[in-house]
């Protein structure tokens, strides 16, 4: 047995000699250290001895084992260097540009729409839609807009025919939603609106609003100031400032006009907020109770608030753009940047 | 004022003095005037309203003695129709000198964008705007019989009016007509016959109320818009006549030297009341969540000149409750509790109104909808796809009018701004095509875009809006398609679709487009599009929305690895070209082998060892079965049944090597 080991040993020398390259090395590893190779074979031999002589043969076994790797672990790196040296002259480059992924984005007025969802989802707002082809009814008479009253003048509208027109605001979805299921009601109702509008810098015949509305019992005024504060400072930062001011929609009183602290000049006055420090952002109020007649709800139990903006402002302001016609031009070289 | 609810938009010096553009909402025409603007100042900082001077009764002994001929004597007026014109008063001036006003009204009148024209139409406009009551004066030599007649118009009957415009009148239509013919369109414009030129003498003044929605519609119909009849629409002072007409007289007095015939004919239907509401302090703090107390707001109330009638005890409730008020005549705005209640925080201050943030607790949910949506964005950006957004109002080219979903043609709408925004559309790749041609106008040769929007098919009553997913790359219908069936996946759809020969349309070319059944409904359509415009041939593709949300399910389900190996078979047939992979994957599928679980094409080969009309397809078969390891030959008897079959099926023959 001893014998075995020995020529083991001389063979490995003379074996050595006869090796030049990188491949011949990792050859020798595998024909003594592999899992079917010499040294294994040598152990397998063990159980045949004699009780007595197995510890000992064992030693041999790996000190032989610990000489071979070592022999062998020395003859890879004498190549392998060599090898590297080798190519010393091509230099891999770490600084060169990555290989980059396309990566596409959602339009600007997307992520608007889902920030503001975003934010009010937290408020415990469930976000529903409404049809955009609407009947007088829905986007007028229900939201206390009579036929041949004053206030239609501000609702410019496109008609399909006589009573089938394209919402000019989505406070429809309002009427459609409580038409359908009792208060409480929390819901934000996101879409497109179309008004005639001759297209320029600040007006698209289509543009996006979202809309809200809350309707439960002993909501106050208050509490609408309180959820578009939070919105606000969500939405603009915690620094913005609110300011509510008096204003007229036929759906709702009391009505608001709703500021915000322009972040631009932080107040002191710019041309995005034409010097008054005041940015408006939305329309607010209480739900008229006009409106909760033509739903069926008892308006002296419940009360609500609803508000309404535009997504465009609301983005234009946010990065700074001038000209809303860029929205739906959608040159990849805009939608790349936001 | 702005903080009040009246926004001054502009604030202008004009030499000595400020010119305010006020914007006034709709509901507020008694702001429509320099008196009501006054009344609003004077409620916000408590102060009180001094009104215009009225004294055109002469008593100095220099000037002309005063004409003792009664206007009734001068001139008749009929009011034929009271619930039109509620309230009408004429009043006569004799002798004037139609002349330039002076200076002062001019520059004011300038100031706030009226052209100056003489001094009695200057007067009529300036004191329009001073107290927000319209005014006309007639040339009243001019009128037929010296009659004035309030009445509708008869058919036939046409007016020139002061602008120029000539219309014809209607039944429908209130009229001030003389003896013979109109001589105004009520409340909107004087006619041309009988306007004061420098020629006039004698005039005769109306001033009167006229019911809106008369005026507005008639303005409509007409087309004539003035800023009379934008007063009137919104409705004047139900007691303003009075005022306006005395103040105009004694304009026309000190202004133009003419003699004020004695009195006024004042034709009114019925004696104004004013109205009375109560207001409940309870529901005053309810509705604003304030805890004000009542002499809060009386006196508010108070300051907006609202007659309070229960100052005192009454008796029968405390009165520390309610409060009820008799509403100003010019405040047609208010008639009801929440009314006042706006009133009562308008002046308290919005922003002195507290902050809440004590609504109950609540969770929104998604729905499946939104789910879907974010889903398939987020997928399609990871896929290096830009979203865009584009007009659902197209033009009516054959490209737009493209309809893949109905054979309707598409809805039009009845007022369009301009024929390029004329028609709702019925496919959204047509815009898509547009969006890639812009960008390759600037630039940007390839693209990968999409967008989630809607079309609007025809129907009973409403249209059906139907959301479409539309996607446009410049990339191969292979690719495009790997793209939708992975969405597909990622949607938790694993029902296969069936793509079938769409054989090209306006859109599509022939040989590289599909429709893409989904179980028995239309997922959509996909192909290589047509050169048309443009300069390359992208792949586009319009997916049913409303399907995929419907089909879509996120439930899942975790299912034990194999802990056995699995057994690959590479092989490859020879079949006929008209031969499909459809059919050589249903071919397979039919065999009901248990254990065979993945397909995979990997090639299609023609060339010098196949004949000619004939394909190699290669794909390899994967067998693993979960409670034990496969045998070698187990495998090779499914095989074989596989092979037999796509043998006896499609004529396929095993390629040898």
């Amino acid at each position: 047995m001893l014998e075995k080991l020995e020529e083991v040993k001389r063979n490995i020398q003379s074996e050595i000699k006869s090796i030049t390259a990188l491949k011949d090395a990792e050859q020798l590893k595998v024909k003594y250290l592999g899992r079917k190779g010499i040294v294994n074979d040598l152990m397998k031999l063990i159980p045949s001895l004699p009780s007595e002589q197995r510890a000992a043969f064992g030693q041999r076994i790996n000190s032989l084992k610990t000489e071979v790797t070592n022999i062998v672990e020395e003859l890879l790196k004498k190549f392998s260097v060599e090898i590297t040296s080798k190519a010393k002259h091509e230099i891999f480059d770490i600084t060169l540009p990555g290989k980059r992924p396309l990566v596409g984005k959602k339009h600007p007025l997307t992520q608007t729409i889902d920030d503001i969802k975003e934010v009010f989802a937290r408020l415990g707002f469930d976000v529903v839609y409404g049809p955009e082809v609407e009947s007088e009814y829905y986007n007028f008479e229900a939201l206390n807009i009579p036929a041949d009253h004053p206030s239609r003048t501000d609702f410019d509208t496109f008609y399909i025919r006589n009573d089938i027109l394209l919402r000019s605001q989505t406070s429809t979805v309002q009427i459609r939603v409580m038409e359908k299921q009792p208060p409480p009601i929390r819901i934000i109702a996101p879409g497109r609106v179309y008004r005639p509008d001759t297209v320029d810098a600040r007006h698209s015949f289509m543009f996006h609003q979202v809309e809200g509305l809350l309707v439960d019992e002993g909501v106050s005024f208050a509490d609408l100031r309180g959820v578009l504060n939070q919105f606000i400072k969500t939405y603009f930062g915690q620094d913005v400032q609110m300011r509510f001011r008096p204003s007229f929609f036929p759906f709702t009183e009391p009505s608001a006009e709703v500021d915000i602290s322009c972040s631009l000049c932080k107040g002191k006055g710019c041309s995005v907020c034409s010097y008054s420090g005041w940015v408006e952002i939305l329309g607010a109020g209480m739900v008229d109770p006009n409106v909760f007649k033509a739903v069926h709800y008892d308006a002296e139990k419940y009360t609500g608030f609803a508000f309404g903006m535009g997504v465009e402002r609301i983005t234009m302001l946010k990065y700074g753009i001038n000209d809303i016609r860029i929205f739906y031009e959608n040159d990849i070289r805009f939608l790349s940047q936001l | 004022m702005t903080n009040a609810g009246l926004v001054v938009a502009d604030i202008q010096s004009v030499e000595d003095d400020f010119c305010l553009d006020v914007e006034v909402t709709s509901n507020r025409p008694d702001c429509l005037g320099v008196v009501g603007i006054a009344r609003e100042v004077a409620a916000v900082v408590g102060a009180s309203v001094q009104l215009p001077e009225i004294n055109y009764i002469n008593t100095d002994p220099r000037s002309k003695p005063r004409t003792s001929i009664e206007v009734s004597k001068l001139i008749s007026v009929a009011v034929e129709e009271p619930i039109l014109c509620p309230h009408y008063t004429a009043r006569v001036v004799k002798h004037i000198t139609v002349k330039p006003s002076p200076e002062w009204m001019q520059k004011r009148l300038k100031c706030i964008g009226i052209r100056p024209v003489n001094n009695i139409v200057d007067i009529t406009n300036y004191v329009m705007m001073e107290t927000g009551q319209p005014l006309h004066a007639f040339d009243s030599d001019k009128l037929s019989d010296q009659k004035i007649i309030v009445r509708r118009a008869k058919s036939g009957e046409e007016i020139v009016v002061l602008n120029g415009a000539r219309r014809a009148l209607f039944h429908d239509m209130l009229v001030i007509a003389d003896g013979k013919r109109p001589v105004a369109i009520a409340g909107i414009m004087g006619g041309r016959e009988t306007e004061v030129s420098e020629s006039t003498r004698n005039i005769l003044l109306e001033c009167a109320q006229f019911e809106p929605r008369q005026v507005r519609r008639t303005s409509k119909v007409t087309g004539i818009a003035s800023d009379s009849s934008y007063r009137f629409e919104r409705g004047v002072d139900a007691e303003g006549v009075e005022l306006a007409s005395k103040r105009a007289v004694t304009l026309i007095k000190d202004l133009t030297e003419g003699e004020i015939a004695k009195g006024a004919i004042d034709i009114r239907s019925g004696k104004y009341e004013k109205k009375r509401i109560t207001l409940r302090i309870e529901r005053l703090n309810k509705v604003l969540g304030l805890e004000i107390k009542r002499t809060i707001a009386s006196d508010i109330l108070k300051r907006l000149q609202f007659n309070i009638l229960n100052e005192v005890e009454t008796g029968f409730k405390p009165v520390s409750t309610f409060i009820d008020v008799e509403v100003p005549s010019y405040r047609g705005d208010v008639y009801r509790e929440i009314d006042l209640i706006e009133e009562v925080a308008r002046i308290y201050g919005y922003n002195n109104i507290p902050t809440k943030t004590s609504i109950i607790v609540r969770g929104s949910v998604k729905s499946k909808y939104e789910i879907v949506e974010d889903s398939v964005r987020q997928f399609l950006i990871g896929m290096g796809f830009y979203e865009v957004k584009t007009f659902s109002i197209v033009d009516t080219s054959p490209l737009q009018s493209v309809n893949l979903w109905s054979d309707r043609v598409g809805i039009d709408i009845a007022n369009p701004l301009r024929q390029e925004e004329s028609r709702l559309r019925t496919c959204l790749l047509p815009s898509l095509i547009r969006t890639k041609i812009y960008n390759m106008n600037h630039g940007v040769e390839q693209v990968r875009i999409f967008e989630i929007a809607k079309v609007y098919l025809a129907g009973e009553k409403l249209p059906e809006e139907k959301t479409c997913l539309s996607i446009l790359a410049d990339i191969d219908y292979l690719t495009l398609k790997g793209i939708i069936e992975s969405l597909l996946l990622n949607l938790g759809i694993i029902s296969k679709c069936e793509w079938m020969i769409l054989g090209g349309s306006i859109l599509f070319k022939a040989d590289r487009s599909a429709k893409i059944q989904l179980g028995n409904n239309v997922l959509g359509y996909i192909g290589e599009a047509k050169e048309l415009e443009l300069k390359t041939s992208p792949c586009v593709v319009e997916l049913d929305m409303d399907l995929l949300v419907k089909m879509s399910h996120f439930s899942k389900k975790y299912h034990a690895l194999s802990q056995y190996p699995p057994v690959l078979r590479d092989l490859a047939i020879i079949v006929g070209e008209e031969v499909t992979w459809a059919s050589i994957e249903k071919c397979i599928a039919d065999v009901n082998i248990s254990f065979m679980t993945v397909i995979n094409f990997f090639d299609i080969y023609r060339g010098k060892q196949i004949p000619s009309g004939k394909k190699s397809i290669a794909f390899n078969l994967c067998f693993q079965a979960s409670d034990r390891t496969l045998k070698s030959e187990e495998v090779d008897v499914a095989q074989q049944k596989i092979l037999n079959a796509l043998q006896e099926t499609l004529g396929g023959e095993l390629r040898k090597q």
